[in-house]
This record gives C-alpha cells, sequence and structure tokens, in this order.
C-alpha cells in the first residue's frame, strides 16, 4: 500500500522538508574539537583542535604516535555530524588499517584514501577536499610545499571549515608557514612528548608524555 | 433505434441529445439485450466520446517553421555570402528547393529548375538536400521545443507544432512567448516563421504564408483563415491547378463552394484538412517521444589537435545534453566522448559521476579536469557525446535553510566526482572491513559510493580481533635484522606483549602461521612484528602510530 507513495516521494518534483531538525553540531570554522588529551587540550587555546585552519604536525618519522593522537578527536567529529562527511587521507605513508581503525570507533566506510603521483595533485586534491565540506578531517602528508600553496590550504580550510591536519618532516621546523598550529611530535622512551611551538596568542610549550591520561 | 444512433455518431459530429446524455448520467443497468441486437450498443459505446458536445479544453497551438533548415542541415557551420541552392531530384527534374538570401535577391526561388537557377547565377553554389540531417535537426528542435510546452509534435520537412495554451501564463502571454521561441531559435542559428492558431492545421499554414499571425480567439480564425491564399495549403500542384481554373485565389472563396461540388473534385483527405483547419474535425496529432539516451555528433571546422581548442565544442554538445536531460528530470551518470580522427579508431574520454546528475556547470567542471589529462594521437575531424541511460533523478529534497544536512550528500559525491576526474577512477579508494583472521585479509578497498549509513554495523563490530591492532599496516611485511636471536628496527627492539598466535587460510593457499608480538624501538615507536613459527626470520607488519 505504502509502495505508490514511496515512488511518489521519490520524485524530484516533490519538496519534503527532509532533516528539518536543528543541525547537530555542524562544522563550523572558528570553533574547535577536544582532542581526548587532557594534557593537551589544557595547552592549546581553544581548549582543543581548532577547525577551519592549517595544523601542521612535525614528525620524525611515521607511526610515532601521531594517530592515537587524532583518534579521540576523529571519533568525536565523526560522531557529531552524523558520519554524514568524509575523512580525507591524502598520500598516508602506510595503509591505516581498518580493524584498529574499527577498534578506535572510527567507520572505515567513511574514510577516502587518495592517492596521488605528485605534491600538486597532493595539495590541489587538498584544497578539494577541505573547501567541499563534506569532510570531517583531512589528512594530508607532505614533504615539501612552497608558502603560498599552504595558505591557500589554510583559506580552504576556512571555508570548508573541516580539521585540517598537515603531517611533515621534523626538518621542516624552521621553515616559516601559514599553520595557526605547529606541534613537533617527539617520542620518549616514557612516552609521546609534544612541543607547541605555534600557537594563537600563546609561547612555545611543551607537553609532557601527551598520550597519558 | 439504437442501430440509427449509433451510425450517426459515428460519423457525424452531432448526437442526439439522449445519447449525449446518457454518457453523463449514471446509467441504468443495461437491460439484458436480445442476441440479435447486441453489436450495435457496442458500436456506439466505442464511438460516443467523440462528439463536439463534450467540453474539449481550448487548444492553441503554436507552428514553428524553419525555413533555412534545408541549408543548415546540408551545410552546417558553413555560412556563405555567396549564392548558394539545396536541390532535390533526378536529372532533368532537379529542383531547388531552398535557397540562401544571396540567392534569392539573384532572383532564384524555390521550385526553379537547376539549369534555370544556372542560367541566372552562373557561380551557383549547388548542395544535395540531406533528409536525415534534416529529419535529425528537426528532432534536436523538437526537444528543445519541449522547454515550451509538454506537446510538442513534429510536422516533417519543417515544421513543429506545439500545444501553448497552458504554457500561456508562465511566458506572460502568447507575444512574450513568440518572442522568446524566436530569440532562442535565431541564437541556433535559424531563421524562425511563428504563428499561432486554435487549431493545428491553420496554425501551420499560417506559418507557412502570414508568419508572425497570432490567433488566440475561436471566433475569429473562420475570418482570418478565409483571407489565406490558396498556396499556403500546400496541397499538391493538380489540386492548386483546379483551384485557379475555378478562379479560386483565398481559402473563403473555397469555402463558399458547395460541399458536395468539393466532394467531387477534390480528394477526401485535401477537404479533411479543410475542417480541421477550421476546427470542425479533431486532429489529434502525434506526440513527440524523445530518445532516452543522448547521442550527438558534431563536425568540426577544422582538424583540431589541442584539448584546449576542443574544449569550447565539447562544452557546446554538453549544453544539448542539459537540455535534453532538463525536459526529462532525468540525470546519466556517464558520459563518452569520442573524437574522430581521419584514420584508426576514435579516441574516447569517458567521464562519470558518482550518482546520474544533470547539471552541466558540474559536467563542465569535470570534463575540463579529464581533458587536462589526455593527449589525442592524431588531430580530431569530429566529435561525438553519448551517454548512458537517462534515469529519472531521485528526490533528493534540500534541507530547509539552517536546518538538517544541507545537501552534505551531494556535496560529498560532488568531491568524488571531481577527484576521480583528476586524479582518475583509481586513485579514490574506501575502505571496509572483512570478517577474517589474516591481518592482511582483514580489510578490503571498495570503490566510496555515498555515505549512507553502513548496513549492518554490528556484524562487522563483532568481527572485530581482541588483540590490538596497529593503525599503519605494511603493504609488505619488512623483513628485520636479527642478532643474537633477537629482532632489531634501528636498534634491539623490547618486546612489550605477545604472543598473539594467528593461524588461519589453510583453505586457499595463502595460509599463515604465525606468531605476533608489540615491540617497543629504543626511540618509543611502537611495532607489531612477527615470527613465522618454525622460522627464524623476523618481520615487521604494522606501526601502532
Amino acid at each position: 500500500m505504502t509502495a505508490p507513495l514511496d515512488a511518489l516521494l521519490q520524485r524530484a518534483a516533490i519538496w519534503r522538508a527532509r532533516g528539518a531538525l536543528p543541525a547537530s553540531a555542524a562544522l563550523a570554522p572558528g570553533s574547535s574539537v577536544q582532542s581526548g588529551w587532557p594534557r593537551l587540550d589544557a595547552c592549546l587555546p581553544d581548549g582543543g583542535w581548532p577547525l577551519g585552519t592549517l595544523i601542521e604536525l612535525l614528525l620524525p618519522e611515521a607511526g610515532v604516535g601521531e594517530l592515537r593522537l587524532l583518534l579521540p578527536a576523529l571519533r568525536a567529529l565523526g560522531t557529531s555530524t552524523g558520519g554524514r562527511r568524509w575523512l580525507a587521507w591524502i598520500a598516508p605513508p602506510h595503509l591505516p588499517y581498518p580493524p584498529a581503525l574499527a577498534q578506535g570507533g572510527i567507520h572505515a566506510e567513511r574514510l577516502l584514501l587518495i592517492a596521488t603521483r605528485h605534491t600538486a595533485e597532493r595539495l590541489w586534491a587538498a584544497e578539494q577536499a577541505l573547501r567541499s565540506g563534506s569532510c570531517t578531517a583531512v589528512l594530508l602528508w607532505l614533504d615539501t610545499a612552497d608558502d603560498r600553496w599552504l595558505r591557500r590550504l589554510k583559506f580552504a580550510a576556512e571555508a570548508g571549515g573541516a580539521l585540517a591536519v598537515l603531517f611533515r618532516p621534523l626538518g621542516r621546523e624552521a621553515h616559516a608557514s601559514p599553520a595557526t598550529l605547529r606541534l613537533a611530535l617527539e617520542p620518549t622512551p616514557a612516552g609521546l612528548d609534544l612541543r607547541v611551538f605555534k600557537s594563537r596568542g600563546r609561547g612555545p610549550q611543551r607537553v609532557h608524555d601527551a598520550l597519558s591520561s | 433505434m439504437a442501430v440509427h444512433g449509433a451510425r450517426r455518431s459515428a460519423r457525424a459530429p452531432k448526437l442526439d441529445p439522449q445519447a449525449t446524455g446518457d454518457l453523463f448520467t449514471p446509467a441504468p443497468p443495461p437491460a439484458p439485450a436480445p442476441a440479435a441486437a447486441t453489436p450495435a450498443p457496442t458500436v456506439a459505446a466505442r464511438h460516443a466520446p467523440l462528439p463536439a458536445r463534450l467540453p474539449i479544453p481550448r487548444q492553441l497551438w503554436l507552428a514553428l517553421r524553419f525555413t533555412t533548415l534545408a541549408l543548415l542541415a546540408a551545410a552546417p557551420r558553413r555560412a556563405a555570402t555567396a549564392p548558394r541552392v539545396i536541390v532535390e531530384g533526378e536529372g532533368a527534374r532537379r529542383l531547388v528547393c531552398a535557397g540562401n538570401e544571396a540567392a534569392r535577391r539573384a532572383g532564384i526561388h524555390v521550385g526553379l529548375k537547376l539549369a534555370a537557377a544556372h542560367a541566372l547565377v552562373p557561380a551557383l553554389e549547388v548542395l544535395e538536400r540531406a533528409p536525415v540531417e534534416e529529419a535529425r535537426e528537426l528532432g534536436r528542435l523538437a526537444q528543445w521545443a519541449m522547454s515550451l510546452s509538454p506537446f510538442v509534435s513534429l510536422e516533417p520537412p519543417d515544421q513543429l507544432l506545439l500545444e501553448v495554451q497552458g504554457s500561456l501564463r508562465l511566458f506572460d502571454g502568447a507575444a512574450a512567448l513568440l518572442r522568446r521561441a524566436t530569440v532562442e531559435l535565431e541564437a541556433q542559428g535559424h531563421a524562425p516563421a511563428l504563428a499561432l492558431a486554435p487549431t493545428p492545421r491553420a496554425a501551420t499554414w499560417f506559418a507557412r504564408a502570414l508568419p508572425g499571425t497570432a490567433i488566440e480567439s475561436p471566433a475569429t480564425l473562420a475570418g482570418r483563415l478565409g483571407r489565406l491564399p490558396l498556396e499556403a495549403l500546400g496541397w499538391p500542384a493538380r489540386a492548386l491547378e483546379d483551384c485557379a481554373r475555378l478562379g479560386l485565389g483565398t481559402l473563403g472563396e473555397l469555402k463558399r463552394l458547395p460541399r458536395d461540388g468539393l466532394a467531387r473534385r477534390f480528394e477526401a483527405p485535401l477537404l479533411a484538412e479543410l475542417d480541421e483547419a477550421y476546427g470542425l474535425k479533431p486532429a489529434p496529432r502525434r506526440r513527440y517521444l524523445v530518445p532516452e539516451r543522448f547521442r550527438e555528433r558534431m563536425e568540426l571546422p577544422a582538424e583540431l589537435t589541442g584539448t584546449p581548442e576542443l574544449t569550447p565544442y565539447c562544452e557546446h554538445l554538453l549544453g544539448e545534453l542539459g537540455t535534453f536531460l532538463r525536459v526529462r528530470n532525468a540525470g546519466v551518470a556517464r558520459l563518452a566522448f569520442l573524437f574522430a580522427h581521419r584514420e584508426g579508431k576514435p579516441s574516447c574520454v569517458l567521464v562519470g559521476r558518482a550518482l546520474p546528475a544533470a547539471d552541466v556547470a558540474e559536467w563542465r567542471g569535470l570534463l575540463r579536469e579529464r581533458l587536462m589529462r589526455v593527449l589525442l594521437p592524431a588531430p580530431v575531424l569530429a566529435l561525438t557525446l553519448r551517454t548512458g541511460a537517462a534515469v529519472p533523478l531521485s528526490g533528493a529534497s534540500a534541507a530547509l535553510p539552517g536546518f538538517g544536512h544541507a545537501a552534505t550528500d551531494t556535496q560529498a559525491l560532488a568531491l568524488l566526482d571531481r577527484l576521480r576526474a583528476r586524479l582518475g577512477e583509481g586513485a579514490v579508494s574506501g575502505l571496509s572491513l572483512v570478517p577474517e583472521h589474516r591481518p592482511e585479509a582483514a580489510w578490503r578497498a571498495v570503490r566510496p559510493a555515498s555515505l549512507l549509513p553502513p548496513e549492518d554495523p554490528g556484524r562487522a563490530a563483532a568481527a572485530l580481533p581482541a588483540a590490538a591492532r596497529p593503525l599503519w599496516l605494511l603493504a609488505t611485511p619488512e623483513p628485520l635484522t636479527v642478532r643474537n636471536g633477537r629482532p632489531r628496527h634501528g636498534g634491539a627492539l623490547k618486546l612489550e606483549s605477545g604472543p598473539e598466535r594467528i593461524e588461519s587460510g589453510w583453505w586457499d593457499g595463502a595460509d599463515v602461521l604465525r606468531d605476533y608480538y608489540v615491540a617497543v624501538t629504543a626511540g618509543g615507536a611502537r611495532l607489531w612484528i612477527f615470527k613465522a613459527r618454525g622460522a627464524r626470520d623476523w618481520f615487521l607488519h604494522g606501526v601502532f602510530g
């Protein structure tokens, strides 16, 4: 009995106020998401990762704990947007392993893995993903990039409101960067130390053993 | 009585009041008829709804005649200032059927013999008539005409009929509608002759003889028709000669002659045309039905080599595709551009979308991205745009402003389309969990398609391993150096936990038999390493990240 009605409602000429509910914590530039690590949140100007701007993480090598660091925020963003946005990974060094992501509470189905041939494509893809407004987070791995491109990425992030994270090798610290927040990850035998060396309105800080609560 | 009524109703447009009344009053239960009389009531019932007494909705027909259709079809995109004619026929009976402005000024008119035309203009350019191209162009124009009215009918060779009574309000009246049609057709390079009349036949006649005529009221139709010259009727030459012999010049004079005399002199179809024009006889038209696949070919003015030069032509075809899709409220998911070369197979450029879509602007952007990466092997002579089947667009409604997920799905798919167009189809992939014990088989790359919630999140979660898994997995396990039986990575590794024994896959030949450990490097990174049971080698398989 409902089948003809359903067929009718499928027609584009019929407008239905779908989702006429208050938006559930939509992404908005200027807001932030808690990192899930209390010691780190205490050091960040907005009490968490800022959204809609560029965040730069400098790593000595892949796998020092950068994903664990981001996982709680990615999970929170996925939940707050109802799982209706992508999580873009552009040129990651290895495969993000779905069973581990699922253990961390992230739906592997929401991931977009974007393979690129060269830096220009990475930057282009990142800009598209950031600007589209359909990604909760865009993670980009990059060795080199000139300043103008990073600035474009920052503007794109402002337009889309996603969590924009740029991973670069540790040696890039001395180079100026338009990123709003810059952190260096330094693994120690005791745990992972974070060195916040650029953040809005605060001086350099150090978070010892950030990934223990 | 019943037999008599049935005959009359079948022939004449009038019915006796009783018969009409029966159509509207709830019929009394039919009396069981005697067997001999049965056929008669059935005939009456079949023919009864036709007559004029029924309230036929008022109609207004717009006839569009394309005066330069033959010229355009025979020589597309090659305008000429020198005299040029289109001819048809064989041998000595090759007659001019169309000519351009220069030819007309030189005194060449339609119906002239080719030899006579050559005598007038020795350097005349003569082209053969192209009926197939004309029919195709008329079909294309019919698709365009659907933007003005849902009812379009083809009147070959060079006219279209549109029922526009229902469109008048939308387009602000007849005058504005005519203006709009003229402007849009002239923009497409046509020289249209338009006429509006309450009957389709009259509209086609006015378009032929008195373009620009607009008769909206049926009351004035007969008077205006009466002044039409008989040439407008497009009747066969013999019938027109007969009329001339009778001293008839206009339609009104012809109409005044006694009917039975006319019936003896002219064939029945011609008289039927008269009745149709005056609205005495219904003149049903066949509705033009559009093909559900788009396929359009375009000859290029010159051989083009580079994709930047080709882009405008591709976009022209995309514009036509947009019209095609809009009138159907449909979308397509895949386009194929075929570039024809002088030799060899045509090159094909495919553009795809995650979901069927009709927005030309987005298609245009994707095409640009795609063309940037295309290297054509040879100059291009012509291009063809082909699509898969057009499917009705599903009703994705936007949310109220300020509420809900405003078009996120559409944006999400548009992002996929853009990335695929520029980076290649395979460059963007999604991930999916597979319930499987072997670490390298516990995931699968999938083609990301939509943001719909996963079908069964519970099932996938239930299949998760109990032990910790690394966030980074290496594509192929990397052998580790071993010193004193202990694995090393940079420095000596400290085993933190393990072993976790994984033993599976004996059935498909890729069986594994491994002991996994979590190891910590001197720098503090945590690794996922394994040793095949019975072997001495260690491998790095993942990083906990």
